[in-house]
């Protein structure tokens, strides 16, 4: 079978300059937006994708979802303590937090107020989150209620700079510090020290225990401990399936841009498929003329489906470029929603991966393809004699 | 108007054309009712004005902080407040813990006063009475006695996350009001089985008995207890609702620009078919103009058929926004953000913009052709080979 070369359909796409121009538009847009939604659910999801390690055990009350509803007595902490499987530090310790988490209500800065976690940790808390780094200021001394803030929850509430201070009623936080932890949970909270949040909030427990085990069946172990001690009422869950498990705080997100996709996908196809009905009309004397010369009808359906994957190609490439383009100018910056699993501000980057751009164009290609069946189908089915007799 | 006929004559001659036309507005525009009426649902006040009268009073800190039950005189007795409930969100679990059976689970010290300052609620079913005086029985929204098919006088357990104890309740009456979404119990029944959460109170609801004792009671509450150990912020039923739609984040923008893309991809799609459809006319136009139809003629003839054509589009897709609404409403309602769905209902104003979108389409889609058609020189039309 001889087929129609594909440079007879894209110089056709660029002879109708405007219709292509609007079209290909109009796909880009779809894409774009499609992207734009995705991206931020990306971006949402990431944050609990990333966080958490395979080798911390956080400890909970049992059937608590979150460290917010759960709580430990003071007394349990030494018993946890006491299970084997934790690892050590270079110093001799035992790589153990006992946390207790908070969520105080701020002011953002572009108005509203919303909830962030203010978590008390041991000395070994930031040994537990290797990716975080202090940026700016130094570390809270112990018992003087000083805090460190991530850089994140800084640029969005007011009141987080080095110096400033957050007030509550009698409550008093001195800000000493910033810290970044390349996208993961800590980077929506701000950090003070265990035993001074006791006293400042007057609990009688901790929320967590966070404990780093030297290797998966030291983990296992230690999650069997926590559970088979009756006393305790308490239970391990890996870090990494703590965070996983609220994953589905982006959910409303991704729906939100399926739907949006969809419909406006759809809405797209019917003005591909406009653009090639018209490409296929005025052009039916030339079909026949192909038919004549003897191109199969099969060939003749192929060219122009094709023809309408290429315009929609060049939607989608233009449309991931929009996308790329807002992300990474208009869209740099952190923005945040709340994550009703802990109650608290999540603050996150948009986030436009590879695979997400390679879905944009394939959605484009899709696009193209039910845009171009019918019309191709038409021009297929061309009457030969018919079309040439026909004038103009 | 005498060229209506024609108008609708050039619609029709691409039928095929038309449809797809039509059918590229209808979808998007059903979309953007549907965002415009979420995001007016967020802003809407499901209490029907009754909000502006309640106040919330909650820890400082966060809602997660919890206040001592002893302000409950303090407060009760501050001239204009009618009347205060001790609230606790009891949080839980109902068969488990997935999306589908997430609903808001409260509980109150106060179970005789809680139909007084909820006023827009009402008993519909068993009676506020037999509830009041049972201290495991349950008060149901109408809704969620649908979804799962509850009758009176059924047992059904809650199993606490925050508390760690499972409660099995008796249902003993079911309320209606714009938000049926959720239960309310008796904290004393919570109490009884967890001694030591005794005398803590997650908020205070409040009623007060004029607008402006609304505005001035929330300060006076708040100075009172500034320097106690369990600081309080006070503030209006509305405000404390806009307080969540903002933890939501920038939904506004996001759904603000979602909105308006979708309404520039119509438009595009609308001036294309419009300019395909001016320009496989160029000759037959030219010969209008030479049969003596004026150059206005031919800009309302291009003009009107785009006008048209979105109307048309337009029309059909508020009346699929308006037909699935209902249903649209059902499946929020059901689902886990329940609390949201209350707040949906037919908004003239969405309405309105889904008309302006419509009529703004039909203007600018064709009115680049329609110049160009209206301006071309007829003997260069005469001259065109389509």
């Amino acid at each position: 079978m001889l087929g129609i070369p594909l440079k007879y359909n894209v110089r056709n796409l660029f002879v109708r300059k405007v219709t292509t121009t609007l079209t290909v538009l109009g796909i880009a847009l779809v894409v774009a937006v499609f992207l734009c939604v995705m991206a931020l659910g990306e971006g949402l999801t990431r944050v609990f994708t990333a966080s958490g390690s395979e080798k911390n055990v956080l400890v909970l009350r049992q059937n608590s979802q979150s460290e917010l509803q759960s709580g430990l007595g003071r007394d349990q902490i030494p018993l946890i303590r006491a299970l084997p499987g934790i690892e050590k530090d270079a110093d001799g310790k035992p790589l153990v937090s006992a946390e207790l988490v908070v969520v105080l209500n701020l002011d953002k800065r572009d108005g509203g107020s919303s909830n962030v976690t203010i978590r008390g940790v041991e000395e070994k808390g930031m040994a537990l989150r290797p990716q975080m780094k202090l940026t700016e200021g130094r570390p809270f001394v112990p018992g003087t209620s000083e805090v460190i803030v991530a850089e994140s929850v800084a640029k969005r509430f007011k009141g987080a700079e080095v110096g400033q201070e957050i007030r509550f009623g009698a409550y008093r936080w001195k800000v000493v510090g910033h810290f970044d932890a390349g996208g993961t949970a800590p980077d929506s909270e701000i950090w003070t020290d265990s035993e001074g949040m006791l006293n400042t909030f007057q609990r009688g427990g901790f929320s967590s225990v966070l404990a780093r085990t030297t290797d998966r069946a030291a983990r296992d172990q230690f999650i069997a401990g926590v559970a088979g001690d009756a006393r305790l009422a308490l239970e391990g869950k890996v870090e990494r399936t703590y965070y996983d498990d609220q994953t589905s705080t982006a959910a409303p997100i991704k729906f939100l841009g399926f739907f949006v996709g969809i419909v406006m996908a759809i809405g797209a196809c019917f003005g591909a498929m406009n653009t090639m009905y018209a490409a296929v009309s005025s052009r039916t004397r030339e079909i026949a003329t192909l038919r004549a010369l003897g191109f199969s009808r099969l060939s003749i359906l192929f060219s122009f489906v094709l023809e309408s994957i290429a315009l929609a190609f060049i939607g989608g490439v233009v449309g991931c470029a929009l996308a790329f383009l807002l992300v990474k100018v208009a869209l740099s910056g952190v923005t945040g929603t709340t994550n009703f699993a802990t109650f608290a501000e999540v603050v996150f980057a948009f986030r436009l991966t590879p695979q997400l751009l390679l879905t944009g164009i394939v959605f484009s290609l899709v696009m193209g393809f039910f845009g171009g069946l019918f019309p191709a189908g038409r021009a297929a089915f061309t009457k030969i004699t018919a079309a040439l007799r026909q004038v103009g | 108007m005498k060229l209506l006929p024609l108008v609708l004559k050039n619609l029709l001659r691409k039928k095929t054309r038309s449809l797809l036309t039509i059918g590229s507005i209808v979808l998007p525009l059903f979309v953007i009712c549907i965002l415009g009426t979420l995001l007016r649902a967020l802003e809407a006040d499901p209490s029907g004005g009754k909000g502006m009268y309640r106040l919330i009073v909650r820890h400082k800190v966060s809602i997660t902080n919890w206040l001592p039950g002893a302000y409950d005189p303090k407060i009760r007795n501050l001239p204009g407040v009618v009347e205060t409930l001790r609230m606790n969100w009891f949080g839980g679990s109902y068969i488990d813990q997935s999306a589908k059976n997430q609903f808001a689970r409260f509980s109150t010290s106060d179970a005789d006063r809680l139909l007084k300052v909820f006023d827009e609620a009402t008993v519909v079913e068993g009676s506020e009475a037999e509830w009041v005086n049972d201290r495991s029985g349950l008060l149901v929204g109408r809704q969620l006695m649908k979804r799962y098919g509850w009758k009176l006088g059924q047992k059904v357990a809650f199993k606490g996350d925050i508390y760690p104890i499972t409660l099995e309740l008796t249902i003993r009456a079911v309320f209606s009001a714009a938000d049926e979404s959720g239960v309310y119990f008796h904290h004393q029944a919570v109490e009884e089985a967890l001694p030591r959460v005794k005398g803590f109170v997650g908020w205070y609801w409040l009623k007060t008995d004029s607008l402006a004792a609304a505005e001035r009671v929330p300060k006076q509450i708040d100075a009172m207890f500034e320097n106690s150990s369990y600081p309080t912020r006070s503030e209006t039923e509305k405000e404390f609702q806009a307080m969540w739609v903002s933890m939501l984040g920038n939904v506004k923008l996001l759904v603000g620009s979602i909105t308006t893309i979708i309404a520039i991809v119509i438009l595009l799609i609308a001036a294309n078919t419009m300019a395909m459809a001016a320009r496989e006319r160029v000759t037959e136009i030219a010969v209008l103009r030479v049969l003596g139809f004026t150059k206005e003629k031919i800009l309302g003839l291009v003009l009107g058929e785009s006008f048209a054509l979105s109307v048309f589009g337009g029309a059909l897709g508020l009346g699929l926004f308006v037909l699935l609404l209902p249903g649209f409403r059902e499946g929020l309602v059901n689902s886990p953000m329940g609390a949201f769905g209350a707040g949906v209902r037919l908004f003239p104003e969405v309405l309105l913009l889904g008309f302006g979108v419509t009529v703004a389409v039909g203007l600018f889609a064709g009115l680049v052709p329609a110049i160009r058609s209206a301006t071309r020189p007829i003997t260069e039309g005469l001259r065109q080979v389509a």
